[in-house]
């Protein structure tokens, strides 16, 4: 076992060790604050896609790569091909898409 | 007693004139009766110009209404009435227009396919210790084709201007078909999809400072592949699991540089696939919160002239928690890469002939970067929540190789967002290197536009 965890350091190196607890605990800590302060982040973690809203779906995953883009940004027909492009790049499911789409042209 | 008495007075008219005169709403017999026939009278002016326009609406021949008792009421009191419809001429005159007005709108749709230009430009500024300042410029245009409901390309094309010359890269052209509801096609040039940062963060506009980290860009690993993939996500509850999978020309490895410290390097931009090999790979991703992502990416293949080839696999962890968290009134934003190259054993200039051989050496790096950024959204200030502080580490460990150093930077930011696709950075990077190499600290700055 001690020559397994010692393999492994190995392998990822201090600085690569250092960057996983780092996040590890950072992200434990934001999580563990947000969740105390807000009853709604933690209830919204719970949610599939099928219950959720366009508005929080929207929220939730363009946020984890870039800023939220307004809906008025483009046409609704423009919104059409910048979703299709989002749907193959960030991996979105169907549901996903069609709530986040309707959203977006909803609000154009 | 007497004044009491005179306030009085006026409340005692007022109830008088209550009890003998009609409420301001009362309407009589006459009046209501009046109003009733009128009322019928209009009904039956409305019903005839219903049938008219009707009449004209089918194209029949319009009937002359029924010149009943309303309207005969009607005219007899001065009203204006309709008594009969507009001609054959005028409606083909009406006809006319609305067919020249739907032509004229439908000129305006954007037909079957959906394109649009997307993209992002930058202009930067950058002061490094050794070297002279100087400005530079970007502008990659993105151009997006929805062919239908399943068929999409995408091609992007970055033009740059350095050192008194414009480059034109070819980032992207990938076509991209949707299998099913969780698996899509893709053929052609795409972003490398086993590298995080490649593929979701590199964009001037996404990433946060004005320069990218060590290792996971320009480092490590392609900045696109030439071949196919298929990806998905597969939703498990409230979880998510995406998936990709793909086969490329397999990196070049550099046997004969004409930089000695590139000896034993891959070759990305592989176009022509000299050696014959094929690389496979693939990245998993996994979604257990909306907040939080973690993935791992591997590639591997075989390297070198097809007689003496030799195992390339590279590798990468990433990691993404954002959140917009109300208890540090802000956005938080924490990212993480590391990634490592192996290549096998192999015998460099092995007649000599080079100068320098026969040479061998496994080629073995690793590095990447750890990034946190807050931006304080929540606080009422205009200015204020636009400013984003960025720090970040980042890393690449290649002592052991002809680099023969490694380097470390710390880079502390500051940020200021116009709009949520528009941002002016600021950056001074410490830089460390050992081995002899000389630190390089930088100022940076840039313009990036997202549009």
């Amino acid at each position: 076992m001690k020559e397994i965890v010692s393999r492994i350091c190995k392998w990822i190196d201090l600085p690569g060790a250092v960057i996983i607890i780092s996040c590890a605990a950072l992200t434990w800590l934001i999580g563990c604050a947000s969740n105390k302060k807000s009853g709604e982040l933690a209830g919204g973690t719970t949610l599939s896609a099928a219950e959720k809203s366009g508005a929080q779906l929207w929220a939730e995953n363009c946020i984890r790569c870039h800023n939220i883009r307004s809906p008025s940004n483009y046409s609704p027909a423009q919104w059409d091909v910048v979703m299709m492009h989002m749907r193959v790049r960030a991996n979105l499911t169907p549901e996903e898409h069609k709530k986040i789409l309707a959203f977006l042209k909803a609000g154009t | 007693m007497v004044t009491v008495a005179l306030l009085a007075i006026p409340y005692t008219m007022v109830a008088q004139d209550v009890a003998t005169s009609p409420p301001p709403d009362y309407v009589s017999r006459a009046e209501y009766d009046k109003l009733r026939a009128e009322h019928e009278a209009m009904k039956q002016e409305l019903e005839a110009l219903k049938t008219a326009v009707h009449a004209m609406a089918n194209g029949t021949a319009p009937v002359a209404p029924a010149e009943g008792p309303a309207a005969k009421t009607a005219a007899s009191e001065g009203k204006q009435v309709v008594t009969s419809v507009p001609s054959q001429a005028a409606t083909d005159e009406l006809r006319q227009e609305v067919d020249t007005l739907k032509t004229q709108v439908k000129e305006t749709f954007p037909g079957s396919t959906k394109f649009l230009v997307a993209g992002y430009g930058t202009a930067g500024f950058t002061a490094r210790s050794g070297e002279d300042p100087f400005f530079d410029a970007s502008f990659n245009a993105l151009f997006l084709w929805k062919l239908s409901d399943r068929l999409f390309f995408e091609g992007e094309m970055e033009l740059e201007f350095e050192d008194n010359a414009t480059t034109i890269n070819l980032e992207v052209a990938q076509a991209s078909y949707l299998l099913n509801d969780y698996m899509t096609i893709g053929v052609g040039r795409f972003l490398n999809p086993m590298d995080f940062f490649v593929e979701r963060q590199h964009m001037n506009w996404v990433n946060k400072l004005p320069d990218k980290p060590l290792a996971v860009y320009d480092g490590l690993f392609p900045e696109s592949q030439l071949g196919a993939q298929l990806r998905g996500v597969i939703p498990i509850g409230p979880t998510k699991l995406e998936y990709v999978g793909f086969v490329a020309n397999a990196p070049g490895l550099i046997t004969a540089p004409e930089d000695f410290s590139e000896l034993g390097m891959l070759d990305f931009p592989n176009t022509g696939n000299f050696g014959g090999h094929v690389a496979v790979g693939g990245h998993l991703g996994f979604i257990p919160i909306p907040q939080l992502e973690v993935g791992y990416g591997i590639q591997r293949s075989k390297v070198g002239p097809r007689d003496q080839a030799v195992v390339n696999v590279l590798q990468s962890v990433d990691f993404n928690y954002v959140s917009d968290s109300a208890l540090l009134k802000g956005l938080i934003n924490l990212r993480a890469q590391w990634g490592w190259s192996h290549v096998g054993d192999f015998v460099y200039d092995p007649d000599g002939s080079q100068g320098f051989g026969p040479l061998e050496f496994n080629n073995n790096r690793n590095g990447g970067y750890a990034q946190l950024s807050y931006r304080p959204t929540h606080i009422d200030n205009d200015i204020i929540k636009n400013f984003e502080g960025v720090f970040r580490y980042d890393r690449l460990n290649q002592l052991h190789t002809p680099v023969g150093f490694d380097e470390q930077r710390w880079t502390l930011g500051l940020n200021y967002w116009l709009t949520p696709s528009t941002v002016i950075k600021a950056a001074y990077e410490f830089d460390d290197k050992n081995g002899g190499a000389r630190d390089q600290d930088a100022f940076m700055m840039q313009v990036a536009v997202g549009f």
